[in-house]
């Protein structure tokens, strides 16, 4: 049997080995049933299965289905389906994303090809980078003063890091020989930053914009359950609010797949740039 | 009918266009000079502006009673909101609000009035923003993202004074709820029920300046505990109350409801006692809105006024409850269980310890903001040490509740004051006179002051 | 200075501190135009550095470098440069690599005259039906070839290569630098190259530059090759004067070049320019027929 196969099968079997657990785990306990005021009992809702707990595999099957099966209702401003509370997170990482991506690459740029800038930055950077992206937002929703607006520069910050270091990184090392082909031939300033600069350090750039991606995707989570008002990370919330946890299970395993995915495209992107020297 | 009928009669009916006659004839048979307008015909132009329509008037009057009407519309509006309601053209400046809101049974006006269409009748657009922490309200409001909010009754008084924030001029224009909140506690304090034993505990409130802050201080303090030193008080807000229950972050919570009801319901926490046992009539939460917004929004303001007003009238009916619990349940507002909403509302509930309560007013809606209840917050802002030095009680609650400017301004204009407070100020027992809040501080054995 | 020199090297020295010893001082020769010239030192003596200087890729610390009349002061299109590791982009294909340059030297250039010209250039360093492959599908000898074919695609006036075979294995070598020696007899290419090799040197080269060991190399004597041209590898070795200037060369890399660094050696410190030598000429034998123009000059 080819070892794809096989690895495949494991994988089955310990899916079936977690969930015959979780099975196990959550059945319902008997024996809890003591006498009490029946109107005491209808209050306290015992009378009927109530949804909250830990879910049995089957709820949260039902749960799953339940809420792929209408993606993207709308129920008001602050009810609305995983599909619409998806791309609300999605645009917000992409345009907080695009802006970082906008500020990196130029000032990496500058900080791979200067060591002056290298130098006169890298203080900055080196007190900066570590800081959580978090605990800019209460910075942030006091000077910006918009909600939205801070939970995309939440993810500027978070992701500009990895994006600046890696450009600079790449810049600074892109092979002597390249840029001495681009010098003899008489190539111009934007030309080589465009056509030798930029390809020479693509792949290293792109890791550090698949860094930045991945953390972006950690963060608004994060973010959207500090300030709210749609997104992913609300609808974690706002599942947490009702204690509805098979909803918040499956806002995580969605949270999951698309991070995936976005790693996936990333990925993608990444060979589309790599080279063999 | 005269022109002298009383506005305030649910059983009148109002005629004429200006609102001081009852019609036009009526007015030319009366021969008197717009000098003669007494405050009364004034009184009626309002609450005709206010409440265009006879029956929805006689509704609301019938459901709040006379004074309290006449003490709300009063305390509403500044001269420029007067005026403009006078010429009862009442165009909205701004038709699309943004309003803010904390998912529990506080705010219910302010969420029935979406699904319940109070909103739309007035010609408004309210968009109503599920907001995680007060903090966050706080600043989203200061922000101006908000046109108004959701807030807990200390906090325009905290933020107009810039005690936890920037400074900036808040208005309270209703008190959206009395009484309503609870103290909660984990089911393995059921035999612990002594405060005097809770030295070492932990528990939470939703925010500094909230009401649940002062009356757990006041409670345990009362009961020979020093609040600062003897337990732990945490801010969590009030969504996340029950998951740190069950997690035995916290031991209990003195926390809004539906969160005390909603540990009973999850079998994590027990309702040691209702706030009402504590002070009965106590205000919890508000309808702010910035100062400014009122001066420069007067007819928005006052539709927006008429909207959570006519749902106030409405959640006052015992017989509205259960239908409110059922609008405002879904995702989109508390995202509850109706049975949970239900216990709340009717006031017929579990308390998590076997026992079935029959308590009808456990919350109540009266939307007077008074004066003396932003008196007592501030004598406890200075009793736990959030203000320092001299506090001029009156001076500040008359600049946030608007209702002392609104009275005075009825005064020079000759129109009838409006009724004092229906309850007097009763906290465990003590009385709280608003003239005499230094006294009262002074009184405590146990405080920061 | 005669008028076919085109290239014109005087006083040249560098050095990496003010303090330190320079790598080399007072380094001084003449190329002739179609002339192909070879460097060979140690390690260490500052051929690398030159030839950068000569691509204007480095600056002098002393000393001047005139080419066709004028200074250089900066790369330009004129020189083009064979890189010792091949410096091709990978991110490029064959073709695109050298369009890069054609690009560079003719901007106006359609496309379609462009892709024309690169393709000259790949068939005649017989890389036709490799257009399409990037650098990491070829053999280093295709590398290296392409390099060639990109710095002989822009027509410079001069063509530098800095060991262009260094890497490559014997049997490779030898043959690219059959077809090194064919394109520069057909093309009238002149050229400066840095070689460890010395039979390398004697097959491809008008002229052999010996330099001294560094610190302060200089280059010692200037080594006329009098075996004619058209030379294979086959059968250079017969040629008489093979072994003669063969074991010049190899005499002056494993003992001359350190006594002449520690001023031992018999050529004196203060002379002008370093002397000319025809090792390949045996007592009482004539000057080459045909030796270049340039050379006879000098050599007079």
């Amino acid at each position: 049997m080819p070892q794809r196969a096989r690895s495949a099968i494991l994988s089955c079997l310990l899916l079936a080995v977690v969930l015959l657990a979780w099975h196990v785990g959550t059945l319902p306990k008997g024996g809890a049933a003591q006498a009490v005021d029946p109107e005491y009992a209808r209050l306290m809702g015992l009378d009927k299965p109530k949804s909250d707990g830990l879910p049995t595999p089957a709820q949260m099957g039902a749960t799953i289905a339940t809420q792929l099966s209408d993606p993207f209702y709308d129920a008001g401003s602050n009810d609305k389906g995983i599909g619409i509370q998806i791309a609300y997170s999605l645009s917000r990482v992409a345009l907080g994303f695009v802006l970082a991506a906008l500020v990196a690459l130029p000032l990496g740029f500058a900080i791979g090809l200067s060591p002056l800038i290298h130098g006169a930055l890298d203080p900055f950077i080196q007190v900066l980078k570590p800081i959580s992206p978090l605990a800019w937002m209460p910075l942030a929703l006091y000077t910006i003063k918009d909600s939205t607006t801070s939970s995309i520069f939440v993810i500027f910050v978070c992701s500009v890091w990895p994006m600046l270091i890696n450009t600079a990184h790449g810049v600074a090392n892109v092979r002597r020989d390249w840029l001495n082909v681009a010098k003899t031939l008489e190539a111009g300033t934007l030309r080589t930053a465009f056509q030798v600069i930029l390809p020479a350090a693509a792949p290293v750039i792109l890791t550090g914009m698949r860094i930045s991606m991945g953390i972006a995707w950690l963060v608004i989570v994060a973010a959207e359950m500090l300030v709210g008002n749609l997104g992913i990370g609300y609808f974690v919330w706002n599942e947490w609010n009702n204690l509805s946890l098979s909803n918040v299970i499956f806002a995580i395993l969605v949270i999951g797949v698309v991070g995936m995915i976005l790693d996936f495209l990333f990925g993608i992107a990444q060979r589309a740039v790599a080279y063999v020297e | 009918m005269s022109l002298f009928d009383n506005p305030f009669n649910a059983e009148s009916s109002l005629g004429c266009a200006c609102g001081r006659h009852a019609s036009a004839a009526e007015h030319e048979a009366a021969g008197r000079d717009a000098e003669a307008l007494s405050g009364q015909a004034l009184q009626t132009a309002v609450v005709k502006a206010l409440f265009p329509r006879d029956a929805e008037r006689r509704r609301f009057l019938r459901a709040v009673g006379s004074n309290t009407a006449m003490a709300a519309i009063a305390s509403l509006f500044p001269l420029g909101a007067l005026q403009a309601m006078a010429q009862e053209k009442g165009k909205v400046e701004k038709k699309d609000l943004k309003v803010g809101f904390i998912p529990i049974t506080c705010a219910t006006p302010l969420i029935m009035s979406a699904p319940l269409g109070f909103y739309e009748k007035q010609g408004l657009n309210v968009t109503l923003v599920k907001t995680a922490g007060w903090a966050l309200i706080r600043d989203k409001v200061m922000n101006k993202e908000y046109d108004a909010s959701h807030l807990l009754a200390p906090m325009p008084l905290a933020i107009s004074l810039g005690v936890g924030s920037g400074a900036l001029p808040m208005n309270v224009a209703t008190i959206q709820n009395s009484n309503g909140q609870a103290i909660t506690l984990a089911l393995k304090h059921k035999d612990n029920r002594d405060p005097r034993k809770w030295k070492g505990m932990k528990f939470a409130v939703p925010f500094e300046f909230s009401m649940h802050n002062f009356l757990l201080r006041y409670y345990v303090a009362e009961h020979g505990i020093d609040p600062d030193r003897d337990i732990q008080i945490r801010v969590v807000p009030p969504p996340e109350m029950v998951a740190n229950l069950r997690a035995g972050n916290i031991d209990g919570y003195l926390g809004p409801d539906p969160f005390n009801q909603r540990a009973v319901y999850d079998q994590v926490g027990f309702i040691h006692l209702l706030t009402k046992e504590l002070w009965d009539g106590h205000p919890c939460c508000s309808l702010g809105v910035r100062a400014q917004w009122v001066k420069d929004n007067p007819n928005t303001f006052a539709a927006l006024y008429r909207a959570v007003l006519n749902a106030a009238a409405m959640a006052a009916d015992p017989g509205n409850r259960s239908t409110i619990a059922n609008a405002i349940a879904p995702a989109n507002y508390l995202n509850q269980p109706v049975p949970v909403l239900e216990q709340v509302l009717t006031g017929k509930f579990a308390d998590g310890l076997g026992n079935v309560k029959n308590v009808p007013d456990r919350i109540g809606f009266d939307p007077v903001p008074w004066n003396a209840l932003g008196v007592w917050i501030l004598s406890q802002m200075k009793r736990w040490g959030y203000l320092k030095g001299e506090v001029r009680y009156k001076d500040i609650v008359e600049q946030v509740y608007l209702v002392t400017d609104a009275k005075k301004r009825m005064k020079e204009e000759g129109i009838l004051a409006p009724a004092d407070m229906p309850k007097k100020i009763v906290v465990m027992g003590k009385p709280f006179d608003a003239a005499k809040a230094d006294a009262y501080v002074a009184g405590f054995a146990i405080k920061r002051a | 200075m005669s008028a076919s020199t085109f290239l014109q090297v005087r006083g040249l020295a560098k050095r990496y501190a003010a303090a330190a010893a320079p790598v080399f001082e007072d380094v001084a020769f003449t190329i002739g135009r179609g002339e192909f010239v070879c460097v060979i030192g140690h390690s260490g003596c500052g051929k690398t550095t030159i030839l950068n200087i000569l691509a204007g890729l480095d600056a002098a610390t002393a000393g001047e470098v005139v080419m066709d009349g004028r200074e250089i002061s900066g790369p330009s299109l004129d020189r083009g440069v064979v890189f010792q590791g091949h410096a091709l982009m990978p991110w490029l294909t064959v073709r695109r690599n050298i369009a890069f340059a054609v690009k560079s030297r003719w901007p106006d250039w359609p496309r379609s005259r462009i892709d024309a010209h690169c393709q000259k250039y790949i068939d005649l360093v017989r890389l036709t039906g490799n257009e399409d492959r990037r650098p990491s599908a070829l053999s280093g000898g295709m590398k290296q070839r392409v390099g060639i074919a990109r710095a002989f695609a822009i027509q410079p006036k001069m063509l530098l290569l800095d060991e262009p075979f260094g890497a490559l294995d014997a049997l490779t070598r030898g043959a690219i630098q059959e077809e090194l020696v064919a394109i520069c007899a057909g093309t009238q290419q002149t050229v400066f190259m840095i070689t460890h090799d010395v039979d390398e040197a004697i097959l491809l080269a008008d002229k052999i530059l010996l330099m001294t060991n560094g610190p302060k190399a200089r280059v010692a004597e200037i080594v006329v090759n009098t075996l004619p041209r058209a030379r294979s590898r086959h059968d250079v070795h017969h040629h008489p004067h093979y072994y003669r200037i063969r074991n010049h060369l190899v005499d002056f890399l494993v003992h001359r070049s350190k006594l002449l660094q520690e001023g031992r050696a018999e050529v004196a410190a203060n002379e002008e320019s370093p002397r000319v030598v025809m090792p390949g000429l045996a007592e009482g034998d004539e000057a080459p027929a045909a030796p270049r123009p340039a050379l006879l000059k000098q050599i007079k």
